[in-house]
């Protein structure tokens, strides 16, 4: 994928955002078999379903909880391609956007 | 001349496999250049049956001095504390066990097995195994924690699944040549020359791990193995990323994770499902951290160093 197909994605998924995509950001998965389990549901998903990889990641286009957390400081996030390397997400993102599959 | 006696309890022989394979100094220079005697040794020895019962009774009531006598895998105690499940020599184990470590001068432990109970020691530990002077952390083990060799030493552990040849080898030829006294050991008994550092120490990914890069699966060579993967070498003590395996490697060089071997809780979470090449997170931060960082600094340090991070960080820096 190239640049402008990253930029163009990223723009798409702050559309759907910002036009009201209701996500499942709670609950947050505690530990590994809840993560595991979302990761589940994700590898279920077709390739052109975004709107449901976001929907069960719990994308949000702004820090999220009393932390503030975001992107930024998620292990999966890569800060130059502005990118998330989490293999069943693998989107274009935003450092100030959240999902409930945040680590760090 | 240094006389060893090596026996195998609860094990796999994967120490005396990484034994044989050492090269400097090789099992063989063990004898032709530094003196020692292997008296007996599970895949070395040449006596059997009767001999091989004289052999150990005569190192029992020093008929054989025996100066070193090392132990490879767990000490079996089932069934019951009888120790039936690993006879040896016409006896259970366990019973050879005690009367060798009382009749040595140095008693060397190699192994997790033999060290800490290891993989036969796992809950529910069916085997009753136990480690020579430690079950998992708990100080004691078979030969209880007050127990010291004739030379005034405990069980000096050297842990590992395998243990490392050269860890062996180099500890062997320093009893043998009369160096024991420059051994320090760690609170767990172990040679601080080999586990005062970190298994990260010398590791290839240490770049990735500062501007919190992560691997997403095995054999990448871009990323770090502890984020996401399981890795452990922030936390273990080792040497396996300054004293190469096979000279050119390790775990984490070659994209497989740590795990952690030579602490005593290995293997980690009882082996629980998912908890195996999987780093265990509470609330989106790793249960474990790096020795020594705090949830708040480890919290800290992860802002800044995403925020400094280079954009080679992200790319795969080893290309052919």
């Amino acid at each position: 994928m190239s640049n402008a197909d990253d930029d163009a994605l990223r723009d798409r998924i702050g559309r759907l955002m910002e036009n009201g995509l209701e996500t499942q950001t709670e609950p947050f998965p505690e530990n590994n078999l809840e993560f595991e389990a979302i990761l589940d549901e994700l590898r279920k998903l077709g390739p052109e379903d975004l709107e449901q990889k976001l929907v069960i990641s719990g994308f949000v286009n702004k820090p999220y909880g009393e932390d503030e957390q975001r992107c930024l400081e998620c292990m999966y996030y890569l800060v130059h391609r502005k990118w998330c390397d989490l293999p069943e997400l693998a989107v274009p993102v935003e450092a100030d956007w959240w999902c409930r599959l945040w680590r760090i | 001349m240094a006389n060893i006696m090596w026996l195998q309890g609860g094990a796999c022989s994967g120490n005396t496999m990484s034994f044989l394979n050492a090269e400097e100094p090789s099992a063989c220079d063990l004898v032709t250049d530094f003196g020692m005697n292997v008296l007996w040794h599970p895949s070395l020895g040449m006596e059997l049956g009767d001999n091989l019962q004289q052999m150990l009774k005569d190192c029992v009531s020093g008929a054989i001095k025996l100066d070193i006598f090392v132990f490879e895998g767990s000490v079996v105690n089932a069934p019951n504390g009888t120790g039936e499940w690993n006879r040896f020599a016409g006896r259970p184990m366990k019973d050879w066990v005690r009367e060798l470590s009382d009749a040595a001068d140095f008693v060397v432990a190699i192994g997790d097995c033999a060290t800490w109970g290891g993989i036969p020691a796992t809950a529910p530990n069916p085997s009753e195994s136990q480690g020579l002077q430690f079950l998992k952390r708990d100080h004691g083990g078979f030969l209880g924690k007050d127990f010291k060799s004739k030379a005034g030493l405990p069980v000096i552990n050297i842990p590992g699944c395998p243990a490392h040849p050269d860890w062996v080898t180099q500890i062997l030829v320093g009893i043998a040549t009369g160096r024991a006294g420059d051994l320090a050991l760690d609170e767990f008994q172990r040679p601080k020359t080999f586990f005062q550092s970190f298994t990260q120490t010398g590791c290839t990914r240490n770049m990735h791990f500062a501007y919190k890069v992560s691997a997403t699966e095995f054999g990448q060579r871009k990323g770090c193995l502890f984020y996401d993967l399981g890795c452990r070498g922030p936390m273990t003590h080792s040497p396996c990323n300054r004293i190469l395996w096979n000279r050119v490697s390790s775990k984490t060089r070659a994209g497989m994770p740590c795990l952690g071997c030579t602490e005593p809780e290995f293997p980690f979470f009882d082996l629980a499902p998912g908890t195996v090449f999987k780093t265990q997170t509470v609330m989106g931060v790793p249960k474990d951290l790096p020795a020594g960082v705090d949830k708040k600094g480890y919290i800290k340090l992860t802002g800044a160093a995403k925020a400094a991070m280079p954009a080679w960080a992200e790319q795969d820096i080893f290309v052919v």
